[in-house]
């Protein structure tokens, strides 16, 4: 297999998903909430268990809003146990999701018996398999891959919800409380934030799997964020790392026969480390342009 | 209680603000008229912050009422202007002095729209009113305290607002800042940060402070009901 129609649907797929989470993951860095993505793709677990048992289907409407549902409530918990209950955000965190992971199994191994649905199938996608799980229409057309539809249908929804909402993702992001003054609705935006958030970890999920989800959420906007200034060339940079991490675990997973998925996370925190590598504050020795450390003066 | 001025721009009614239901201010009454430099004066933990954001309806008050220029706080907001303290963000974030001072216009501008060249250009002039024209380029994190000072100050100044709320804005800022804020027409009320070595009530003086201010202060009466938990807390306007 090289420049084939499969590879290409793979990478291209590969690429709008990682561009749509880049463009979320930038705003939730900022908010120093990039764990919450993490949180996020392990909360939804509950929803997607219910809305499988009440439409009998891993692929329905119900699962999505199941899923949602349970991403909005997990950061209105995150937020309210830190507010209220005064508990660091990531103890909060970590509190939140595992309760809302665990009962999500609960329901699995209650209902198990009944539906076909496993965490693995949750938690583990596989892109490789996208070029076979085609849309055909009822009378027998056929559209093409069903996921790379879905990844463009998320990929344009992400991108209009941040050119709109743009002045009020980053005014919210930099100063709340300011905004709150100027009568911006904070709460509000981060709320559309977080519901997007919860929409396409769970939409990108059985295409790519969550581990891939929580890491391009967080990896290319950490890379993008150590080399930009301002942010619309923070969030050009993310996606072109998305795109890159895409081509590259593409072809790395084909060369040593790997999955792909794991492939593009392992790139993405390659770059990410290279570029802390270059950009660090390191100790002498470590880098090339390195500042003199104090220690070794004298 | 302090005495009604006629038409003022702010008015709060018996205010009690807390925090775990552990109050904070007490009772608080003032009004204030137009067209002053009014400043809270009051050792840490005071409470001055506090009024100031209960004023800009950021912490809700657990009793009393707010007015300003004779409405609620939801109908005036865009007539408000507010600075926060410095330390309240992550001057990391990337953005330019220019990105930031803009924000001062997204409240007049409403939801979905975007900054345009009418706005970029309100936010040069207060770069400029603040003496901070050379940095329009510069990003925020290389910017020394003082500069980040006079940066929210000309975001306020963006905001084109009738009144003025600012939260410690005189640390580390110039001269030509300093007289940028006092030429600003209006009410602006400042949070001044005061040190005491000693006890409270014997350096918190109104004829130390007269001593400080020289003849531009001008001490309310009765404040010590202002913030009636405090030992002492005036007005100087």
């Amino acid at each position: 297999m090289t420049f084939d129609s499969n590879a290409f649907l793979i990478i291209f797929t590969g690429a709008l998903i990682a561009i749509s989470c880049g463009f979320l993951g930038v705003f939730l860095l900022l908010r120093k909430m990039s764990m919450t993505g993490d949180a996020i793709s392990h909360a939804v677990l509950p929803g997607i268990v219910i809305g499988f048992f009440v439409s009998g289907s891993q692929r329905s409407l119900e699962v999505i809003l199941g899923a949602g549902l349970l991403g909005i409530l997990s950061t209105l918990m995150i937020d309210a146990l830190r507010k209220k209950a005064k508990v660091q955000l990531d103890a909060s965190i970590g509190i939140t999701f595992t309760l809302l992971f665990a009962i999500g199994i609960i329901l699995i191994n209650l209902f198990a018996y009944k539906v076909d649905l496993d965490q693995e199938c949750v938690l583990y996608g596989e892109i490789a398999y996208l070029p076979i799980d085609l849309w055909i229409t009822p009378n027998g057309l056929n559209l093409g891959p069903r996921i790379t539809w879905l990844a463009g249908i998320n990929f344009f929804l992400i991108l209009g919800f941040t050119y709109f909402l743009f002045k009020e993702l980053s005014i919210t992001s930099f100063d709340e409380q300011f905004s709150s003054a100027i009568g911006i609705p904070s709460k509000g935006i981060n709320l559309a934030l977080m519901s997007m958030v919860s929409y396409t970890t769970v939409s990108s999920f059985e295409s790519v799997g969550a581990i891939l989800v929580v890491a391009l959420l967080v990896v290319p906007p950490s890379t993008a964020y150590l080399w930009t200034k301002s942010l619309i060339p923070l969030l050009r940079l993310t996606a072109a790392l998305g795109i890159l991490i895409a081509i590259l675990g593409y072809y790395l997973a084909y060369w040593i026969d790997s999955s792909i998925a794991g492939m593009m996370v392992a790139v993405a925190g390659a770059f990410f480390f290279g570029s802390a590598l270059i950009k660090g504050n390191w100790p002498l020795g470590l880098r090339g342009t390195s500042k003199s450390n104090p220690a070794f003066d004298s | 209680m302090i005495t009604q001025v006629p038409q003022p721009v702010l008015e709060v009614h018996d205010l009690t603000v807390s925090y775990d239901q552990q109050p904070v201010l007490w009772n608080v009454d003032l009004s204030l008229p137009a067209g002053q430099l009014i400043g809270i004066l009051g050792p840490n933990g005071a409470g001055k912050s506090t009024l100031i954001k209960s004023i800009m309806g950021l912490i809700p008050p657990t009793s009393g009422y707010i007015k300003i220029f004779n409405k609620p706080l939801q109908e005036v907001r865009t007539r408000i202007s507010y600075v926060p303290q410095r330390e309240s963000v992550d001057w990391n974030f990337p953005a330019s002095v220019l990105d930031v001072v803009v924000m001062g216009t997204y409240g007049k501008l409403g939801l979905f729209r975007r900054p345009g060249k009418k706005e970029i250009q309100i936010a040069e002039d207060a770069l400029e009113q603040v003496g901070m024209t050379a940095f329009t380029k510069r990003q925020i994190s290389e910017l020394s305290g003082g500069q980040q000072q006079r940066v929210f100050i000309a975001r306020a100044l963006a905001q084109q607002a009738d009144l003025y709320l600012m939260d410690e804005p005189f640390a580390g800022v110039d001269m030509a800042t300093e007289t940028a804020i006092f030429q600003l027409e209006w009410v602006i009320m400042l949070n001044l940060h005061l040190v005491a070595s000693g006890p409270k009530d014997q350096v918190m003086t109104e004829e130390l402070f007269r001593k400080t201010y020289g003849g531009k202060l001008n001490l309310h009466t009765q404040v010590t009901d202002l913030i009636r938990k405090q030992d002492f807390n005036p007005l100087k306007s």
